[in-house]
């Protein structure tokens, strides 16, 4: 196990070094000058290659990568132009936003979609098994930010019982501006994890072990709960770790919608703007997330079953 | 290490991660001590994008001069209404005493907070002079500024270098008019440079309670202010960036002040959420098809004209702006000194002009590249254009272009691509002075943001004729006839201003914009 996760750290780090440098060469590659885009059509000449120099675009571009990897190493991600403040602290305040928003969104999803998987497969066919299956095919298909403007527009505009943009104070009014954007995002998880789990809960309960476990009088709640379940979780714990970069471009749609802070709002805006510290920043953020996702769903994956430990 | 592995099952992994997702997401909430008062008078309103800078020597664009206006004093300010002009503020009396100079006397016992005093003119000094020593991106606003003289604690001159009239509607009652003490920034930064987004002191009837980026701004009476209090006790700024985010969030009671998008004026306008005023302001900015005059291609003024009497511009405006938007005569907007009531080529065009343009150029099987900006706007703009131009045979072949990529094709110092260019679609930002407009046109703007290389001596001396002139009649008269040598050059087909429609809750406020519907906040009464 030790040597698996060794191996797995060192394929992260690989990947996250890989991912940063080919997007800083790839902004870099983008024609247009950023400097015209950040000072905007009445800057001079000598303005912008002041600016140039304030961002170290006056450099060769070997320099440039030299020193941009050479501050992270010192955790430093250079400074924004404008606001004079670390590109760090910009982007880790917006983090926590973006993270609890899709953990919200991911929870709510696994806990309706995986006793509803267990139910539809336990009884197949079932009416119930069926019209889980028309919604889950329902869900899937609707993207998520037309989710959002529609929840938002019953919810929050004619209804007025939630709130309609913001991300609010404190736990319980944070917790309530959660409510919409979450259920946008998560709605299409339930149909895609029920069906996963559905599916898989199926092949397990037909296996000999099973089999074995209902010859003993077992009940079949408790063979569905205690050993079809844990087994039947696996394909959707690996999704999970691959959807986090799903559930962040979803993300990017949802906080524009309900005007929420978070990483997805902040790219967008860097983006446009070309405001490289601030792009290299997030960029090198959502890949750490990623890749700390998809390694943590290695890693349970490992641990629950030992044979995906010979496969690195 | 092995022995606690060995002795986590798999059912307590199970237990502990759920166990973990939840205690993440309480701990990744934004437990924020802050409380909204529940008490006192309360002002919600949007900012279409987050604030860049409170630095006003440096400031971003008009979000961040917004909040400005509300944290720090400045000599003069707008005055709200449909009209421009504008009322003292800081200054007991600002005058001119000649063309190059403007004296000002300041309100005695202005604070700034922080234990930094009173406001004096050697803030003043420090203020206006530090754009220019830090070659702050804004620092055009100044003009020809030269220094500021100080006569005593309360007097000083402001000093250019030639006549800038622009200054009273430019330079003192917006951006980088805002006054900052002197003592407090060099505490801050040294050398007097940017201060970024941490004001070192307020001197305004505000002051930044809490920032929380793309959260809120909440702004709350200054302690220290001794002049007319505002009306709302506390101002809450909410960045929305998206117009329909923003008029859904209006909707929905989160805000009570908003510009509205084009797109949904005319349905807003017939049927209003309950106890709304909508308000429909022409904005200063100007759209315009632009044509490159050393292109081989446009070389013939034929040309140009053709292209200029095919393009129907009320067809663009339904297509592109949702029917909402004027036709602009030029560069500058209904209200400021200058406007022409009409363009020289009608805002339809006559197509059977156009072809006879065309004919006269001996021109067939012409193409013409087009670029534009890759926002929803333009390219509708370019697409109509590249129909009509069809009409008379002008095959347009349509570029789009990423921001980066599009605001340096027709600068010299950005390598060839001028050379390429043939027609574009530009819309150029602007403050409510006709200077402002008319310089970026001039001989040596040339390749830098005249794209169109046009080049008039005539036009050049006009320019500088106007920023003496202090009668706005005459001003008038000179920069309608500099737009009129724009159009007559065929390099310039004006299409709109846009509009800044903006809408607010009757039954909470009473907003107060500029003509170009820009807020303004200290205005605001609570009703």
């Amino acid at each position: 196990m030790w040597l698996y996760f060794l191996k797995r750290m060192a394929l992260a780090i690989a990947i996250i070094a890989i991912a940063v440098a080919l997007m800083f060469l790839m902004i870099r590659a983008v024609p247009g000058d950023p400097a015209a885009i950040l000072l905007g059509p009445r800057s001079t000449p000598e303005m912008r290659a002041l600016l140039h120099e304030q961002m170290g675009l006056d450099k060769p571009l070997v320099v440039q990568i030299i020193t941009f990897f050479g501050g992270l190493l010192h955790g430093n991600l250079g400074f924004d132009v404008f606001s004079q403040r670390p590109v760090a602290d910009i982007v880790l305040e917006q983090l926590p936003f973006t993270i609890e928003l899709i953990l919200v969104s991911i929870l709510w999803a696994v806990v309706v979609a995986v006793p509803l998987g267990c139910y539809s497969a336990v009884r197949r066919n079932s009416f119930v098994d069926q019209v889980a299956g028309v919604l889950a095919v329902a869900t899937i298909a609707i993207p998520s930010f037309v989710m959002a403007v529609y929840a938002l527009l019953i919810f929050a505009v004619t209804l007025r019982w939630l709130p309609a943009i913001g991300a609010g104070n404190g736990f319980w009014d944070g917790l309530i501006h959660l409510i919409l954007p979450g259920f946008a995002i998560g709605v299409g998880w339930v149909g895609y994890i029920s069906r996963l789990v559905r599916a898989s809960m199926l092949e397990i309960l037909g296996e000999n072990h099973i089999r074995m476990a209902r010859s003993f009088g077992i009940s079949e709640w408790r063979i569905v709960a205690r050993y079809a379940l844990p087994l039947a979780i696996l394909p959707t714990v690996t999704i999970l770790g691959v959807g986090i970069a799903w559930l962040l471009s979803s993300a990017v749609f949802i906080e524009v919608v309900f005007a929420r802070p978070g990483i997805g709002a902040l790219i967008v805006n860097a983006v446009n703007t070309r405001n490289y510290p601030i792009v290299m920043g997030v960029v090198l953020v959502t890949t750490l997330l990623i890749v700390t996702a998809t390694t943590l769903s290695d890693l349970i994956n490992a641990f629950l079953d030992p044979r995906t430990r010979e496969k690195l | 290490m092995n022995n606690i592995v060995g002795s986590v099952s798999r059912r307590t992994l199970l237990k502990t991660g759920a166990a973990l997702g939840g205690g993440i997401i309480a701990a990744g909430m934004p437990l924020s001590q802050t409380i909204w008062a529940a008490e006192g008078k309360v002002l919600k309103a949007r900012a279409f994008r987050e604030l860049l800078t409170l630095d006003p020597g440096f400031y971003g664009g008009v979000a961040d001069v917004d909040v400005m206006n509300c944290i720090y004093s400045k000599l003069t300010h707008f005055k709200p209404g449909t009209e421009w002009g504008w009322d003292l503020e800081a200054a007991e009396k600002i005058e001119p005493v000649d063309p190059t100079h403007i004296r000002f006397r300041l309100k005695k016992g202005i604070k700034f907070t922080g234990g930094y005093g009173e406001l004096t003119a050697k803030d003043v000094k420090f203020s206006f002079e530090r754009i220019i020593k830090h070659k702050s991106p804004v620092a055009t606003e100044w003009g020809p500024l030269d220094h500021v003289e100080l006569e005593d604690d309360y007097t000083g001159v402001i000093v250019f270098k030639t006549p800038f009239a622009p200054a009273w509607l430019i330079s003192l009652p917006y951006g980088v008019g805002h006054i900052v003490s002197e003592d407090a920034v060099m505490k801050a930064t040294g050398d007097g440079s940017s201060f970024g987004v941490k004001p070192p002191a307020f001197s305004g009837p505000y002051v930044i309670a809490e920032w929380k980026a793309n959260e809120h701004l909440l702004l709350t009476r200054n302690p220290d202010w001794s002049g007319p209090k505002p009306g709302f006790d506390e101002i809450r700024i909410l960045p929305i960036g998206d117009e329909k985010a923003a008029e859904r969030a209006y909707q929905a009671g989160d805000i009570d002040f908003t510009r509205i998008s084009l797109d949904s004026l005319a349905s807003l306008k017939t049927n209003p959420p309950a106890d709304t005023t909508v308000e429909e302001h022409a904005s200063l900015s100007y759209t315009w098809l632009g044509m490159n005059l050393d292109h081989p291609k446009l070389k013939d003024i034929n040309v140009r004209k053709a292209v200029q009497w095919a393009i129907n511009v009320p067809q663009i405006l339904d297509a592109a702006y949702a029917g909402q938007a004027t036709v602009a005569t030029g560069l500058i907007a209904p209200g400021l000194v200058g406007h022409r009531d009409k363009a020289l080529v009608p805002p339809e065009g006559d197509l059977a002009k156009a072809k006879e343009f065309l004919e006269k150029a001996g021109v067939s099987d012409l193409t013409l590249t087009l670029d534009c900006l890759n926002d929803s706007t333009k390219s509708t703009i370019a697409q109509v254009i590249q129909a009509q131009l069809s009409q008379i045979g002008i095959t347009v072949d349509v570029k789009v272009q990423d921001s980066g990529s599009f605001w340096t094709i027709g600068s010299e110092a950005d390598g060839d691509r001028w050379k390429d260019m043939q027609l574009i679609i530009i819309e150029y930002t602007m403050l409510p002075d006709p200077y402002y407009a008319t310089s970026s046109f001039v001989s040596e703007q040339v390749g830098v943001w005249n794209w169109q290389r046009f080049s008039s001596k005539h036009f050049d001396e006009l320019n500088e004729k106007a920023l003496a002139l202090d009668d706005p009649s005459e001003r008038a008269k000179l920069y309608r006839e500099m737009q009129d040598l724009m159009e007559e050059s065929g390099a310039y087909r004006f299409l709109t201003h846009g509009g800044t429609p903006v809408m607010y809750r009757t039954t909470q406020i009473q907003a107060a914009t500029r003509p170009d519907g820009v807020p303004l906040y200290l205005e605001f009464k609570p009703v």
